[in-house]
């Protein structure tokens, strides 16, 4: 019997991959650098299964590790987040302060790509390096979920390198994100707000008052944005998600244009930080290291009409207003559905149950001691939920399309590659989400895409077409069927990206192969069906070439529909 | 062959629950050897339009620069759009001179001050709230649906260009591709009932890379088809199947059009870079390949961003119209040079214009009714079709102070005009466009 030979091979190739794993990017718990709590959490009852543990490894970090699978086992789900949630935060390294117009040294000069000038180009006044080290933080970093975390808050708090093209600028970004993965969330809204680098995407740097002399107001980008993208949507929802509706039935819309026009007006006053060892004025050069600062002379002097039903004072200082204002937001019975609807589908399934999004509303509501937006309690809500947990999904329509970052992390992590960064980087721009370059402040896809014909949620599938699904094929020939990239003699320290299928080639019974690769990439969902496709591709290849059956198989899973939707 | 076509053609429309109801058909009027092409181009951001086409007649152009102050483009260097009669009111943009041509030469129309509305609506009753406006007014995501879907009452799941090809199926038959063809990534505008766009790339080739003619590669390859036929019972994992089996079957049959170094509309887009060029020149391959690829009615879509000027207005959308203005040139240029001049008809769509005032950041912030541009040679060019607002903030066409334009012709008026020309007549528009009714007269006359 099938099933039969799978539990014996499964059990045997485990730590087969956790030993080919070692020399790779494995950030199992073993490598972890998290310190374990001095008082560990009662003990989970019973350990949890491989396959529950395999499907909550994919939701919490950047792809299953066999290191990962045995140590989740071993402590329980609760431990683990504990662990996850103490991690030190990896942090992009290596960047400093660049003027925002590159000098005459620092060019890209296409006839000599790799000359000094283009190199100082590519490194500082592009994401490059950014983008390769998200890869390699994500693949080798021990603070998994806190990693995995800032990367949705990234997607839903969107700067874009169409304009933040400064390296150190979106490297500051992102730190600041992954310090903020597990604040509360007025901590981080906050945060958000006085960051230069949103300062210059969504225009409050450098918002002045009302100039009646030349008719000009202030600009509405962040007023409108950070309501509409940041915090609260468009219509006032229930705490399960759902759109609360007026006696006509239709939604109701959380502000008008004049809570827009009360919200930019908040948000004057406020320039970059000033460069070290300059005067600061109204206003400052763009400069992305620290927070914005205030000058209350350029601060809108009127009443400001808000949400809740509030109207600040005339008279107020920028802080006070923007206290008071971050307050009200902040406060809004929509952000918990809102905010935390969201992370779920980002972190476990694009179309979660009322139910679910009502039980996670409830925790950013109150964490269990009387906090309201604790962000780390909402995570441990989200990925401790029953409709998350089990062997197998809850629904039909439970998962998500993983996206195109995930798709490639998860391949490398599962299989014990090692990347620079270099390849995946290059590559994921054809597949539709070059990293922290959406082409607006929507971010790559919507939370709201339906598939055509249905009303099934799949924020992915916003990117998913003809081109990019042949592109992750061909990324997954690339890296399995080609070897992968060599090192890139341009970037110091480049390993290139590959997988060694040495391991998995030890397998040599076709069937113990499958089984093996259905347990590491698909929590051992794949069906008999796919099983038998497979096999007979295998039993197809050719018997003296020892990497043959393990590529091949490795090649149809990867690039399967059944393996990049992961439920 | 007539086997692998139908299977292609199956293929292209997996998962189609739509087949039964490809019997109602429009196109009672078409012939079988017509073709014709609806090309979309979505200005992503909100494009101000008031600063694409701008009075320049003394009082006007002094109305305009004394509001605009810092926004306001220099007299002088405004391009002249002579109207019939030798009237002369307006100038586009300096960066547009080939647009000018086009208008020149009666290929290019502006239809002014076009929105989302619901039905017409007065700024009295704007303001009163008395008629029903569209939902969620200047927020990017949601114009750009309603501009898409021409709905505004709520969200829509499918867009007017692809209720519209839905109508048409019966012409597509012999199609070996989708009919909707987008090089600028998924949109609402090609989203049809079960179906959508076939999206295709602009540079590089367009196929499944690492097969080559053994039979180890041959089952492998086998393999990989096969898995796209299991486990269709959950909705993601059967639309991500259905995806990757249009690419297979369509991309075998453009990469070659797409790769080729022969086309004839090559040569019009020689030194042309940039990616809306490219994406223009990808959709000139594919009309120039019609007759081999069978289609007779195709929605192509392309998209150019970063029209979101809330700041730096002046410079970011100068360059924004150098990248349209020659690859609208050269598009043209090229649909002519096919002999398809008068078989495509290129129009622009955005998320709204920007306010008339300024805001304190040298840009303009969302507003509403916007002017937009109809390209082709069936094009009834050289005019403005409807009637342009008056440039007054806080005056009679302003929804509140800042110069946001209550529209004066609904989406829906400007998409029919285009569906009309396609092909659909009375009841079809009214199918595609459930909301024409409201609105008099349902078509414009620009096409």
């Amino acid at each position: 019997m099938r099933g039969f030979s799978i539990r014996v091979y499964a059990g045997t190739a485990v730590l087969l991959l956790a030993m080919a794993g070692c020399g790779g990017g494995g950030s199992g718990g073993g490598s972890g650098g998290a310190s374990i709590p001095a008082t560990p959490p009662p003990p989970t009852p019973s350990p949890p299964t491989v396959a529950d543990t395999s499907r909550f490894l994919d939701q919490a970090t950047f792809g299953v590790t066999a290191g990962d699978v045995g140590l989740v086992q071993v402590i329980g789900f609760q431990a683990y987040l504990a662990q996850q949630l103490a991690a030190t935060p990896s942090q992009y390294s290596g960047f400093s302060y660049t003027p925002h117009t590159a000098p005459a040294t620092c060019q890209y000069h296409p006839a000599t790509p790799t000359d000094a000038s283009s190199l100082c180009s590519r490194d500082q006044y592009s994401l490059f390096q950014v983008q390769r080290q998200f890869f390699t933080h994500a693949l080798s970093d021990a603070d998994q979920l806190r990693q995995r975390v800032a990367f949705a808050l990234s997607q839903i708090f969107v700067v874009s390198g169409v304009e933040i093209y400064e390296a150190y600028g979106m490297a500051d970004y992102q730190n600041m994100l992954l310090n903020d993965a597990f604040v509360n969330f007025r901590s981080l809204l906050q945060d958000v707000t006085l960051s230069p680098v949103m300062g210059h995407y969504l225009n409050m740097a450098d918002n002045d008052k009302t100039n009646a002399a030349l008719g000009t107001s202030p600009n509405e980008n962040y007023g409108r944005e950070v309501l509409q993208l940041f915090s609260i949507g468009l219509y006032q929802l229930n705490p399960d998600g759902s759109q609360m509706l007026d006696s006509t039935g239709a939604p109701i819309p959380t502000y008008d244009q004049n809570v827009i026009e009360g919200f930019s007006s908040v948000f004057t006053g406020w320039t970059f930080p000033p460069l070290a060892g300059a005067a600061s004025q109204w206003t400052n050069p763009i400069n992305y290291d620290g927070m914005m600062v205030a000058f209350d002379s350029h601060h809108e002097p009127g009443t400001k009409l808000l949400l809740n039903g509030l109207t600040l004072p005339a008279g107020q200082t920028s802080a006070q207003d923007l206290q008071m204002a971050l307050d009200d937001i902040f406060n809004h019975p929509n952000v918990g559905p809102f905010i935390g609807k969201q992370l779920i589908q980002h972190l476990v399934t694009s179309n979660p149950s009322p139910a679910y999004i009502a039980r996670v509303s409830a925790v950013f509501a109150d964490s269990g001691s009387g906090v309201r937006g604790d962000m780390g309690a909402v995570v441990q809500a989200i990925l401790t939920d029953p409709e998350a947990r089990g062997d197998a999904p809850a629904t039909a329509n439970f998962g998500r399309l993983r996206e195109p970052a995930l798709f490639i992390t998860a391949m490398l992590r599962s299989l014990g590659g090692q990347s620079d960064g270099v390849l995946p980087r290059n590559a994921i721009s054809a597949m539709g989400q070059p990293i922290f370059t959406p082409q607006t402040v929507f971010n790559f896809y919507p939370p709201s895409f339906v598939l055509p014909g249905t009303e099934t949620l799949a924020p992915e599938f916003g990117i998913e077409n003809a081109a990019t699904a042949l592109a992750r094929a061909n990324f997954v020939n690339t890296v399995i069927m080609q070897g992968g990239a060599k090192a890139d003699p341009t970037v110091t320290g480049s390993t290139g990206t590959s997988i060694d299928l040495t391991a998995l080639s030890a397998i040599t019974y076709p069937d113990g192969l499958i089984a093996q690769l259905n347990q590491t990439l698909m929590h051992g969902s794949l069906s008999s069906a796919a099983s038998a496709v497979i096999l007979a591709a295998v039993n197809a290849q050719s018997a003296t070439d020892p990497l043959a059956a393990a590529r091949t198989a490795s090649y149809l899973m990867l690039s399967s529909a059944q393996y990049q939707v992961e439920r | 062959m007539q086997r692998r076509k139908f299977l292609l053609h199956a293929g292209a429309l997996a998962g189609t629950a739509a087949l039964g109801q490809m019997g109602v058909f429009a196109s009672r009027a078409a012939t079988a050897s017509d073709y014709k092409a609806l090309v979309c181009l979505f200005l992503y951001g909100g494009n101000d339009s008031n600063n694409m086409v701008v009075p320049v007649d003394s009082a006007g152009y002094a109305n305009y620069a004394s509001v605009r102050a810092d926004l306001a483009l220099p007299q002088a260097q405004l391009l002249p759009l002579q109207e019939s009669g030798g009237v002369l009111r307006y100038g586009f943009h300096p960066a547009l001179p080939g647009l000018q041509g086009l208008w020149t030469s009666g290929n290019l129309a502006v239809v002014a001050n076009v929105g989302t509305l619901v039905q017409p609506l007065t700024q009295a009753q704007y303001l009163s709230n008395s008629t029903q406006k569209p939902a969620t007014l200047f927020s990017h995501i949601d114009q750009q649906h309603e501009w898409q879907s021409s709905i505004s009452t709520t969200s829509s799941n499918t867009g007017w260009g692809g209720r519209l090809s839905d109508q048409f199926n019966s012409l597509n038959a012999n199609s070996s591709v989708p009919p909707m063809i987008s090089t600028g990534g998924n949109n609402l505008f090609v989203t049809a009932a079960a179906t959508q766009a076939l999206v295709i790339p602009v540079s590089g080739s367009f196929g499944l890379n690492g097969f080559s003619s053994s039979g180890a590669d041959a089952a492998r390859r086998s393999a990989l088809v096969s898995l796209l036929g299991v486990d269709r019972d959950a909705d993601l994992t059967s639309a991500a199947q259905d995806v990757m089996s249009g690419a297979l079957s369509s991309s075998a049959i453009l990469n070659p059009i797409l790769t080729s170094s022969t086309a004839t509309v090559a040569q019009y887009f020689t030194g042309l870079t940039t990616n809306f060029a490219l994406q223009l020149l990808a959709i000139a391959k594919v009309i120039e390949a019609q007759s081999e690829l069978g289609a007779q009615r195709q929605v192509f879509l392309a998209t150019l961003g970063s029209f979101d000027t809330h700041t730096d207005e002046l410079n970011q959308q100068q360059a924004l119209f150098a990248q349209l203005d020659p690859a609208l040139s050269a598009f043209n240029a090229a649909m002519a040079a096919i002999g398809a001049g008068s078989s495509v008809t290129t129009f622009t769509l955005s998320d709204f214009s920007r306010t008339f005032s300024p805001n304190t950041g040298g840009g303009s912030d969302h507003a509403w009714g916007s002017h937009h541009l109809v390209m082709g040679g069936a094009v009834h060019g050289g005019q403005i079709y409807g009637t342009m607002p008056t440039l007054t903030p806080a005056g009679p066409d302003d929804a509140g102070t800042e110069g946001r334009w209550i529209p004066t012709i609904a989406v829906d008026q400007y998409a029919a005009t285009l569906a009309a020309w396609f092909g659909a007549d009375a009841s079809t528009l009214a199918t595609v466009l459930p909301n024409l009714a409201a609105f008099s007269p349902s078509t414009l006359n620009f096409v």
